[in-house]
């Protein structure tokens, strides 16, 4: 199976990837999370779409969204695959990286007249 | 009764007669009182004498007619009886035919085992005459038959087809929210309906093709294993379906959808007769020309009538009767013999499963299966890879004007089929040849094949047309719509119709090229050029140089065709 191959969409549904578990058993994950593959973790018995969630992640992190697209899944559905994945031990997940904290707009809007007052 | 009443009378007269011989002979001796009775004797010996031959004759001639009338009457009775017993014989035939014949044709559809009651008849005028009438019952009835399984199956058809699409909608609906919502709780009820549609989609699939529709969707080249997973999504019970992974295979284009559908119904089969906590197997095994999908399952089993059932619907096919289907009509492993026998797979369900239900046995020959990864390139792909093909070649040998239609490109029939496109790209040469050489000395009768007469085009499509500016060949229009007829052209110029000058011996119309100048050949140069300064159209050479290798290109291939033996190739000259 190469990585990349794309599937024929619509042959397999969503509830029969996720055996018709909807909930992820974890809620962490978010769209941005990073994902990255434990690669010493053997691939034996997973289903062909978590598979492919270890072979996208193999080169290194990926976040949630991209892993979907690249699959031609539904995110919701990708969350679940990967719960599971998480839960199995085959991959490990970093929430992204916060935002850094602007300082206030109205703040510089202050400064800003201050300078400008004063210049 | 008269006649022997008349005939002891003649006897008695006789016997009469003969009483006063007798005393006559006896006084013969006798004295003379006794002589008057001698003369009354003489006068009756004389009488009895004249009337006893006539009375004889009489009484002979009577007997004679009397046997006679009793041989024929005899004879008579004899024929009458006979003519009674052929009757009575008829009579019941003919209840037979009615009573017995007849309602056997109706009950079995077909002709019954048993012929004639009375043996007798058999091979007689009357008898052919029944069996005619019951071989008309037969065929006025197979007749009946067939038509109301021709109706009820194109009604069917036609509503299934509507519930299929309407299914298919929906599903591209669902298939659409899923990628918009990301709730897991959306997804969850998304999820329900899913199931539901692809029930609802599967169970109207299997009846159209039942009634001689096709499966319906056209997919890529899949893996075996997401084919199997596909029918899982399709039945009820799917969470209890165990798919075990075997050798990495893909199922061609054409069959992944009988096969879906195939291992769908015999799924819900498996699923529908066995325990809500029992799970039904299924495994990839190779084969030796082929690959197999077991189906095991831990039921009920069926018994020999069912086997025989089922096996008979299977090996059916599209002679199946419809209305022979039970009530509620069971689609299943009709629809599954149907797909069978199409496709050129096999099905067999009449071995038990070691779980003690039954085991299916799909088996898929080779043809029905590509290696994995290989032909499940898309479809887009595989427009995408044959425009870089032609690209190419429009770079390489940018004086060949390659006729192929661009895929996507106002003809969405040209993109998921190429193939005709390609094939023609190799004849391509040999038509713009002649028709390169210079307009002034163009022959007389140029070999300009026919129109394309509509928009959709005929297999072997009219790009071999060579449009007037193919002096100029790296023109990017001509190759793009060369197959669209005069009318539907936009590329600036009006290209009006050739008249027909007469008829080639293959049958294609000639057309006489028409007549050029120079100037309006360069208006056209220019004009066509103009908008497509962006494109790569190769370098730009005068149109002198361009004909003058088109005309060598021309030369090379008349001798080249001058020394094959190449019937069709000549036939044009």
């Amino acid at each position: 199976m190469t990585p990349a191959r794309r599937r024929e969409q619509g042959l397999v549904r969503a509830y029969v990837v996720t055996d018709g578990r909807a909930h992820p058993t974890r809620n962490t994950l978010d769209i941005v999370t990073l994902v990255n593959a434990v690669t010493s973790r053997p691939l034996t018995g997973l289903s062909p779409e978590k598979r492919g969630v270890m072979e996208l992640c193999r080169g290194g992190a990926l976040s949630v969204a991209e892993v979907a697209g690249h699959l031609g899944l539904p995110i919701s559905v990708v969350k679940v695959l990967i719960s599971d994945l998480i839960d199995s031990g085959h991959i490990f997940a970093r929430a992204a990286v916060p935002k850094a904290q602007l300082p206030d707009v109205q703040l510089l809007q202050e400064v800003l007249d201050g300078l400008r007052a004063r210049l | 009764m008269r006649a022997s009443d008349v005939i002891t009378a003649d006897h008695r007269v006789p016997a009469g007669a003969c009483a006063p011989v007798c005393p006559s002979t006896k006084p013969v001796g006798c004295s003379g009182p006794i002589d008057p009775p001698v003369h009354k004797d003489l006068m009756s010996t004389h009488i009895s004498g004249t009337v006893f031959w006539p009375v004889a004759v009489v009484a002979v001639a009577l007997l004679a007619l009397w046997i006679r009338q009793a041989v024929v009457s005899a004879a008579l009775r004899r024929r009458l009886a006979q003519a009674v017993e052929d009757v009575r014989a008829r009579e019941a035939e003919l209840g037979h035919l009615v009573d017995v014949r007849l309602p056997a044709v109706e009950m079995a559809g077909r002709r019954p085992p048993q012929g004639l009651r009375d043996q007798r008849l058999a091979g007689s005028a009357y008898a052919d005459r029944l069996d005619q009438v019951v071989h008309r019952f037969v065929g006025a009835s197979e007749k009946a038959r067939v038509r109301a399984d021709h109706a009820a199956k194109s009604t069917l058809m036609a509503a299934m087809k509507s519930v299929q699409a309407l299914a298919n909608e929906q599903q591209l609906a669902i298939t659409e929210m899923q990628n918009r919502h990301h709730s897991a709780h959306v997804l969850q009820d998304l999820m329900e309906i899913d199931h539901a549609n692809s029930q609802f989609a599967r169970r109207a699939q299997a009846v159209a093709v039942l009634c001689g529709s096709w499966p319906g969707r056209q997919r890529a080249a899949s893996p075996l294993i997401d084919v199997l997973r596909g029918a899982k999504s399709r039945i009820r019970d799917y969470q209890r379906v165990e798919i075990y992974p075997g050798p990495e295979v893909d199922v061609i284009s054409r069959a992944v959808e009988p096969v879906v559908l195939t291992v769908a119904e015999l799924l819900d089969n498996a699923t529908r007769h066995s325990q809500p906590n029992t799970s039904v197997e299924v495994t990839i095994r190779p084969a030796h020309n082929g690959t197999t999908i077991v189906i095991d399952d831990a039921g009920v089993g069926m018994d020999e009538l069912e086997i025989s059932t089922a096996v008979e619907r299977l090996t059916r096919g599209q002679h199946l009767d419809i209305n022979a289907l039970g009530d509620p009509p069971q689609f299943g492993f009709a629809a599954v013999g149907v797909l069978a026998a199409r496709y050129g797979f096999t099905v067999s369900v009449d071995t038990q499963s070691p779980y003690g239900g039954v085991r299916a046995v799909i088996f898929l020959p080779k043809a029905l299966l590509v290696a994995a990864g290989q032909g499940a390139v898309p479809v887009v792909a595989r427009a995408a890879a044959h425009d870089r093909a032609v690209a190419q070649a429009r770079q390489q040998g940018g004086a060949t004007p390659m006729p192929v239609r661009t895929p996507g490109a106002a003809r969405p029939t040209a993109a998921p089929d190429p193939q005709p496109a390609q094939a023609a790209a190799p004849a391509a040469p040999a038509a713009p040849a002649p028709a390169a050489t210079p307009p002034a000395a163009a022959p007389a009768a140029g070999p300009v094949p026919l129109h394309a007469p509509a928009p959709e085009p005929a297999p072997v499509p009219a790009p071999l047309r060579p449009l007037t500016p193919v002096a100029t060949p790296a023109t990017p229009t001509a190759p793009a719509d060369a197959d669209l007829p005069a009318h539907e052209r936009d590329d600036g110029y009006e290209v009006p119709e050739t008249p027909i000058t007469g008829i080639t011996a293959g049958g294609l119309p000639k057309r006489r090229r028409r007549e050029i100048s120079e100037e309006q050949l360069a208006a056209r140069y220019a004009s066509a050029s103009g908008p497509a300064v962006g494109e790569d159209t190769g370098p730009v050479r005068t149109a002198q140089e361009t004909a003058s290798r088109m005309g060598a290109f021309a030369r090379g291939t008349r001798s080249g065709r001058a020394e094959s033996a190449d019937v069709e190739g000549t036939a044009q000259q």
